[in-house]
């Protein structure tokens, strides 16, 4: 078999046109699927890069916009399995006024977010400083790049929920490169609150490391029984639930990405049969003498199928190299998008460029087996009647 | 004399495996790209079409949406007899105070999503949303408990249909009522007794925004300045218009996104066609070769290959577009409507609908496809010497 690779080869080169147009085609066609694929699958890998199943959220039953009394948070800390809770309110701080919230923030409880947040390795001196100086805030990757701030820098942020504006100081980065957050301290929110007058003793979420992972279901029992029949009821899930239920109203619109992925799929099937149909046809003449000669049908079919398979896939590297530059370039460009959410980050996953490679080998072997297959088995003598 | 379109459409079925297969292909490059199309100017639509031009919306200063502003009781008693506010018939300004919740609902298919509910008094927010209805059922009544849904979250969530008990927030809710407003935006809410939301969510603050109607003949300008400049209160005014105008922008990124994806598949079609047609012109030499020797010239050959690709492109279209457009009914009756809005606090509730224009934007795409497509080839033939072509054949 592997003796008459030239000849495929050559065949392809036959018609130079014809297979440089079908493998563009095919080439493009992968890179929209793997791009598509790439909406879901940012979604996925957000969930799976926070799937620390030992921490918990605890918030109103009733919404993620309905607060609780700061109280919550001590007692809390105080349930049986609880390793360390800290709290986090949303500040709402736009930057750009114009823009709106471009990046989500929140006031935090610096003493004891390292202990909770111990899997995001904050570099021990960035928190040491978010502790020490109140003005300061700890800032997630992607916003020090999109704005170009770097440690040291000053920002103002003026909040969309409460009548304040705040200068923090940026002390260090939070989690990695993808990371659009702000942390800044609760007490500078709440004392630049108390000068304006208002008195804030409520908090959003309160977020909790458990002990063990085995005890997690007990401890949000727990916490949730000690909070019925209060003034805020509240409901605890596992930091991933949490955000897997934050994004299900996207559910719709990724149904209709995965429709359309379906349907560009399909169309490389077309594509790749219409050029594997043409070419057998072009050689019915020369695949009758060939049998005639001796050859056995089924290294014939072998070898045409080949060809539109080694079409199909030289093809689809292409496409995957392709698509793997296009998403870096996109992902780098584009910012947090705050209709796509995580779905906008653009990470084309080794799984879905192997997937993509797969699928083009596999649509190649498709489009080319039927042609083939009734090329290959025609009779010699009436084909040869009808050429000549 | 150019040739007839006959001889283009029988030479279309001439091939019938071939032609098939490339108007499949550009009839999915059409259902893919209308498809996508058509959802995002539904979600354009649903934003921009909400709001009246002649209403104003007040906030608090720096406030981006009304979902995270907080005003007063006394910021509503100052503003409301400013000029420039129109009167009703019994002579009360027509301003409509509005409280904005977006507490947990839970989808029927168990998922959870934050909806907006508006808490409003009844009287004056049907009079300053002129656009909004009430379709089936009636008004809430104040203080009893009861909500009006919008028909986008009537079928969606769990509890929220006419008669049915809605929970959410801190209580139960009685369903008296449907409201429409012709696709905007509020058919997404929920609306309640503004005194009873505020309760309910425990809120300091009893409103969140002011929608005003404005006086025939006012300055929209002048009026939200003057508001803007009141020191007694941080507020901000704006046209209703140009608020939900600002919400749809976010929208656009997502253009910008289907607009590659159509790119991207409109020049792997150009190429599918391409081969077709080179393959036609080459099966068909001899042809050609006559054709020119009985005395038809270069151009009317163009011509006769390019309308073939050109009607190979339009049949794509047909297949394509009636496969979208019924494909978007299927969706939107499977799923009863998209949800949009990650992290803006608030599910739109958006009818995916495959219009006219998304359908000719589709159509262009198309048409170019079968016109660059086709060029190439259509030169060739159009080349070919006459003696050559006939010997060859």
């Amino acid at each position: 078999m592997i003796k008459f690779l030239p000849l495929v080869w050559k065949n392809l080169g036959r018609n130079k046109t014809r297979s440089v147009l079908t493998g563009a085609a095919i080439a493009l066609a992968i890179v929209l699927v793997c791009m598509l694929r790439t909406l879901p699958a940012g979604l996925d890998y957000f969930l799976d890069q926070i799937a620390k199943n030992n921490r918990i959220s605890v918030h109103n039953k009733a919404g993620i916009v309905y607060s609780m009394p700061y109280s919550y948070l001590q007692k809390v800390r105080t349930v049986p399995g609880v390793v360390e809770a800290t709290s986090w309110t949303w500040f709402g701080g736009a930057f750009e006024e114009e823009k709106g919230v471009t990046f989500p923030n929140f006031a935090v409880n610096p003493e004891t977010i390292g202990i909770v947040y111990e899997d995001l390795e904050i570099e021990p001196q960035a928190l040491a400083d978010f502790q020490r100086y109140r003005d300061a805030a700890l800032v997630g990757g992607q916003t020090l790049k999109q704005y170009g701030w770097k440690v040291g820098d000053l920002v103002t942020l003026r909040s969309t929920v409460f009548p304040i504006e705040l200068t923090v100081r940026i002390v260090g980065t939070l989690g990695n490169e993808r990371d659009p957050r702000l942390w800044l301290q609760r007490e500078y929110m709440t004392q630049a609150l108390e000068a304006v007058g208002v008195q804030f003793d409520q908090i959003g979420t309160v977020w909790a490391r458990v002990d063990d992972p085995a005890r997690v279901n007990e401890v949000m029992r727990r916490i949730d029984e000690m909070f019925r029949n209060s003034e805020a009821e509240t409901a605890s899930e596992t930091e991933r639930s949490f955000f897997a239920n934050f994004f299900t109203n996207l559910e719709g619109f990724v149904t209709i990405i995965l429709i359309v992925t379906g349907l560009v799929a399909l169309c490389i099937v077309f594509i790749a049969a219409n050029t594997a149909s043409m070419s057998v046809r072009e050689r019915v003449g020369e695949i009758a003498v060939l049998k005639a000669l001796g050859f056995r049908w089924r290294l014939l079919f072998a070898l045409l199928v080949v060809e539109a398979a080694l079409l199909s896939t030289v093809a689809g590297a292409a496409g995957v190299l392709l698509t793997a530059g296009l998403s870096k370039a996109i992902s780098s460009a584009a910012g947090w998008n705050p209709q796509l959410g995580p779905l906008g980050a653009f990470i084309a996953t080794g799984a879905i460029l192997v997937q993509g490679l797969f699928l083009a080998l596999f649509i190649g072997i498709l489009s080319g087996v039927v042609p083939a297959w009734g090329a290959s088995r025609r009779s010699v003598a009436a084909t040869l009647r009808e050429v000549f | 004399m150019p040739l007839p379109l006959s001889y283009s459409v029988r030479s279309l079925f001439a091939r019938r495996l071939r032609t098939g297969l490339t108007v499949s292909v550009i009839a999915l490059v059409v259902v893919a790209t209308t498809l996508f199309l058509g959802l995002i100017t539904s979600l354009r639509r649903t934003l921009v079409s909400t709001g009246d031009e002649r209403n104003l919306i007040v906030m608090r200063k720096g406030s981006s949406n009304d979902g995270s502003s907080q005003l007063s009781l006394q910021a509503l008693q100052d503003i409301r007899f400013f000029d420039g506010v129109a009167r009703d018939a019994a002579d009360d300004p027509m301003i409509s105070p509005e409280l904005i919740v977006q507490p947990f609902f839970w989808r029927k298919d168990g998922g959870r999503e934050n909806v907006l509910v508006r808490g409003v008094e009844p009287a004056p927010a049907l009079a300053v949303h002129e656009d909004v209805k009430i379709v089936e059922g009636r008004m809430f009544r104040p203080s009893s408990g009861e909500a009006v849904v919008g028909t986008g979250v009537a079928g969606r969530y769990r509890g929220a249909q006419l008669g049915e008990e809605l929970e959410f927030g801190r209580g139960r809710w009685q369903v008296v009522g449907v409201l429409a407003s012709g696709g905007s935006s509020f058919e997404s809410e929920v609306w309640v007794d503004a005194r009873e939301l505020g309760n309910d969510a425990k809120r300091t603050l009893p409103y969140s925004s002011f929608r005003l109607r404005m006086a025939g003949g006012t300055d929209a300008d002048a009026l939200a300045r003057r508001i803007g400049a009141d020191p007694r209160h941080a507020l901000e005014a704006q046209p209703e218009t140009d608020y939900y105008a600002e919400q749809a922008e976010s929208a656009n990124t997502l253009y910008v996104l289907v607009v590659g994806l159509a790119l991207l598949a409109g020049v792997g079609a150009v190429f599918g066609a391409t081969n077709t047609l080179y393959a036609a012109v080459q099966a068909r030499t001899a042809e050609i070769g006559t054709l020119r020797a009985i005395g038809f010239s270069r151009g009317s050959i163009l011509l006769s290959f390019l309308a073939e690709s050109l009607l190979t492109a339009g049949l794509g279209f047909l297949l394509g577009g009636s496969l979208a457009w019924l494909l978007g009914v299927a969706v939107s009756a499977a799923l009863g409507g998209v949800g949009f809005g990650a992290a803006t606090f608030t599910t739109s509730v958006v009818q995916l609908r495959v219009g006219p224009s998304d359908l000719l934007a589709a159509l262009l795409l198309a048409l170019v496809i079968g016109l660059v497509g086709g060029l190439a080839p259509a030169r060739r033939a159009a080349g070919l010497r006459p003696v050559e072509a006939l010997r060859k054949g």
